[in-house]
């Protein structure tokens, strides 16, 4: 798959290059890893009990960046493709159609899920730091579930959410901003833990899952029709 | 090497190219001459196989549009309407990720020898942003040399140019003919498609006509003579009535004659003004320029459509 490395590094040699989106991808993790690590720093003097708890709602946050990263990226990685001309020559290569899909999804996806880890990770040793251990029921399945195995699915739902609505605008931020609806699914674990509707357990997870995975069976089929050669040249605005 | 059948394409309701028939062979430039809108672009793109046609066919490389679009995309160069370069990119960048796109083999190599080719070696490695855009138009064409293509489709490749930047690319662009290639040239600049090309395909949706500059000034206006007068009168023009000039007109001093054969109409022609007291300074033929063409196959499609 030479073309398909040849889009990632392209698309990776642009992003560095763009305020916005290095801001949101540099920034971001850290700001969340950060906010996250002073949450855990408050309640150091608290409970075994309370500090799993504190810790859970701390977890969120490393739910919502496998989201939020690869927005940024892919909102420019089409809008920019539009804004500078380039859609028509790099369709003209002997690119094929799913080549161009495949490179333009794992282009923001891969740093997106490699940022988020390594920020969960950051947040883990910071936690170790500050309590001298981690509390026990923070590290459970359920969560560790949720963290891995779903967030690719919530970083690819972003990305599919982001090409459907880049291809109707010419604006960035439009897009951006329009595109920041896919964090949705990310926050039903956090309504449903903050509403202490139920604990976070593997049939919580199983749902969420199932939800996800439907909305990215249904984003995957309207973004891979809209990004056929003819509708992105003829369609695409 | 470039060959259509009645090929047609409509957006919608809207007919952008309607039952165009051209041929462009090995080692020759053709222009695709023709206004804004007349399906030039439209033209390109299906012949890239980026668009389908609606009907009609065409063969590019050998190959029909439909039947292998991945071999026709891989032996053609496309130089888009606008340049689209990332801008963000350096120039040695830019070629890097297209090079490896069409799957060049040396690669690193074939984009030296374009960018010295183009004059941007020293450049190479400043983002696209800073280019003028002559810059840009070059480079967009070292991308679309770069796989060595048989098949060239430049799509005005001078439109905006500075006319300095406009005249380097178009001594480029002569110096790529008689390579093996076929090119074709969509072009609303006259004078380009003259000094650049072999062959003319006059375009506004369908096909207006097409052959050679001197074929399609012959095919239009016949030869015409200037008879340079010391006394014009336009009862010259009205009492002239002989079958050998087919039209008659007088501009200022010179009166313009359209004959068949110079040779056999000349003398005639003389002897009759002679004797309608005309008294003649010179005689030679006149130039008829692409331009008169253009007006004259244009304006009569504008009466038509
Ligand atoms: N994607 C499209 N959708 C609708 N109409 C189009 C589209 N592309 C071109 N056209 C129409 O087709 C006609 C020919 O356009 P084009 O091929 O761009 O002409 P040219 O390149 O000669 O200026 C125009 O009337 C244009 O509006
Ligand atoms: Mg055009």
């Amino acid at each position: 798959m030479p073309r398909v490395k040849a889009i990632l590094l392209k698309e990776w040699a642009e992003a560095i290059r763009i305020k916005m989106v290095l801001f949101s991808v540099a920034f971001l993790p850290l700001f969340m890893t950060g906010f996250a690590t002073y949450l855990v720093w408050q309640g150091k003097a608290l409970p075994e009990e309370a500090r799993a708890a504190l810790l859970n709602t701390s977890l969120m946050y490393f739910f919502i960046l496998p989201v939020v990263i690869p927005l940024s990226i892919a909102a420019y990685s089409i809008v920019g493709e539009k804004e500078q001309g380039t859609l028509e020559p790099l369709l003209a290569t002997p690119i094929r159609d799913w080549e161009l899909f495949l490179g333009k999804a794992l282009g923001p996806v891969v740093p997106g899920l490699i940022l988020s880890w390594g920020a969960f990770g950051l947040f883990l040793l910071a936690a170790k730091v500050i309590l001298g251990a981690i509390p026990k029921g923070v590290l459970s399945l359920p969560w560790l579930l949720s963290i891995f195995a779903l967030a690719p699915f919530l970083a690819l739902f972003a990305v599919f959410v982001t090409m459907i609505v880049s291809s109707r605008t010419t604006d960035v931020r439009a897009a951006y901003q329009f595109s920041s609806l896919a964090v949705l699914p990310a926050l039903i674990p956090l309504l449903v833990y903050i509403g202490r509707l139920t604990a976070v357990n593997l049939t919580f997870v199983g749902i969420e899952a199932g939800i996800v995975v439907s909305l990215n069976v249904a984003t995957l089929y309207i973004a891979v029709k809209l990004f056929r050669r003819e509708e992105i040249l003829t369609r695409w605005k | 090497m470039i060959r259509t059948e009645g090929l047609t394409r409509r957006f919608g309701g809207v007919v952008a190219v309607e039952d165009l028939s051209f041929e462009v062979r090995t080692g020759e430039i053709v222009a695709l001459l023709g206004p804004n809108g007349a399906g030039k672009t439209t033209t390109v793109r299906m012949l890239s196989c980026l668009i389908a046609p609606t009907s009609g066919r065409a063969w590019v490389n050998g190959r029909e549009l439909h039947e292998d679009p991945s071999y026709i995309r891989a032996t053609v160069g496309v130089l888009t309407e606008t340049p689209g370069l990332y801008r963000r990119l350096s120039a040695w960048h830019n070629l890097r990720f297209f090079a490896d796109l069409y799957g060049v083999r040396g690669a690193e190599e074939k984009i030296e020898e374009y960018l010295r080719f183009f004059g941007l070696w020293e450049r190479r490695n400043d983002p696209v942003a800073t280019y003028s855009k002559g810059m840009r138009q070059k480079l967009a064409l070292a991308r679309a040399l770069l796989h060595e293509p048989k098949v060239l489709l430049l799509d005005e490749p001078t439109a905006g140019l500075d006319p300095e930047s406009a005249r380097s690319v178009r001594e480029f662009i002569s110096e790529l003919k008689g390579e093996g290639r076929a090119i074709l040239l969509c072009t609303h600049n006259l004078p380009e498609a003259e000094r650049l090309c072999d062959r003319i395909v006059l375009l506004r949706t369908r096909l207006i006509a097409q052959g050679t500059p001197e074929e399609l000034k012959r095919r239009l206006f016949g030869t015409r003579v200037v008879v340079e007068l010391a006394n014009p009168s336009p009862e010259l023009v009205s009492s002239l009535g002989i079958p050998e000039a087919r039209s008659a007109e007088l501009v200022g001093e010179k009166l313009y004659v359209e004959v068949t054969d110079p040779r056999r109409d000349n003398p005639v022609l003389v002897r009759r003004l002679v004797e309608l007291g005309a008294e003649i300074i010179a005689v030679r033929e006149a130039e008829t320029t692409l331009e008169d063409v253009y007006h004259e196959l244009m304006g009569g499609a504008d009466a038509q459509g």
